[in-house]
């Protein structure tokens, strides 16, 4: 089970949010060769470490948020709303 | 034409009386009627709508988890610039009416009083009962009068108001499940003993 601080309603369960992704990936621009858009739908990297990625509150604020975990111990290091720029932790 | 008055869907499904295990401190459950108002500010207009509401009802919108109440009006944080307005029943969408007027087209306003039903649960053990229900910690110190939560009860998409230091909790819950969830409050509520008003 997963803590997740939302920074509108506080520390939540895993259960009220919707797992939504990687939160690194960038649209390629529009006229971008059929391949890149091929990476961006389906190529992902499966880190084992630190890992950017999208969850909603679905169940609570309704918001989308940028979450910080680590894939292999689950811990959550940081939580931020969807505009904030959030770099990933090399350690 | 108006609608029609609503409806409870828990009409056939609240009998006085006293139910569950005998004890000296039941939980007291009952229906609170109630017009309910869904106020959504549009994009980057959340400021124009609490000032409008400012002026219009004398009611400062509360800040994320929490309530303000001003008059018969209480505002309830459901997310970010958006709020859910409870008021006593009163003729048929003139709150939503009231509302819109005073924010223009700077908040979407939704009269919710059909879709929403308001359950109230109160007594010593209330958030011992709810606690078998829900994940937010409703101890005293983390959760106290006044603080609202969005979040599931009873595995169903709930706003939690603590509405009054009794301890008395308001829940709001799609009255399309009203039913189901009055059946699981009940149920929790069993083991404490409950009074239907």
């Amino acid at each position: 089970m997963i803590r997740i601080d939302c920074p509108y309603c506080g520390p939540r369960d895993e259960v009220e949010f919707a797992y939504r992704g990687d939160a690194t990936v960038r649209r390629p621009s529009a006229d971008a060769p059929a391949d890149a858009f091929y990476d961006y739908v389906y190529t992902r990297r499966n880190p084992r470490g630190w890992h950017v990625e999208w969850w909603h509150h679905a169940a609570g604020c309704r918001q989308f948020l940028k979450v910080v975990r680590h894939t292999m111990t689950h811990e959550v290091r940081q939580v931020a709303p969807a505009t904030t720029v959030v770099d990933v932790p090399s350690e | 034409m108006s609608a029609p008055e609503p409806v409870s869907p828990l009409a056939r499904h609240l009998t006085a009386g006293r139910y569950g295990a005998p004890g000296d401190a039941p939980v007291y459950i009952s229906e609170r009627q109630c017009v309910l108002v869904q106020l959504f500010a549009r994009k980057g207009r959340g400021d124009d709508v609490a000032s409008a509401m400012q002026a219009g009802f004398d009611l400062q919108l509360p800040s994320p988890g929490n309530a303000a109440s001003a008059g018969e009006i209480t505002a309830l944080w459901i997310q970010p610039d958006a709020w859910m307005l409870v008021a006593p029943r009163g003729s048929e969408g003139a709150l939503a009416a009231r509302i819109k007027a005073a924010c223009g087209d700077a908040g979407s306003v939704v009269d919710q009083t059909h879709g929403r039903t308001v359950l109230h649960i109160s007594g010593r053990r209330a958030a011992w009962v709810l606690a078998k229900l829900c994940r937010v910690d409703l101890h005293p110190s983390a959760f106290g009068p006044g603080r609202v939560a969005v979040t599931p009860v009873a595995d169903l998409a709930c706003v939690l108001h603590h509405s009054d230091a009794a301890p008395g909790f308001d829940l709001i819950v799609f009255s399309s499940y009203a039913v189901s969830f009055l059946e699981s409050l009940t149920h929790a509520a069993l083991e404490t003993g409950y009074d239907v008003a």
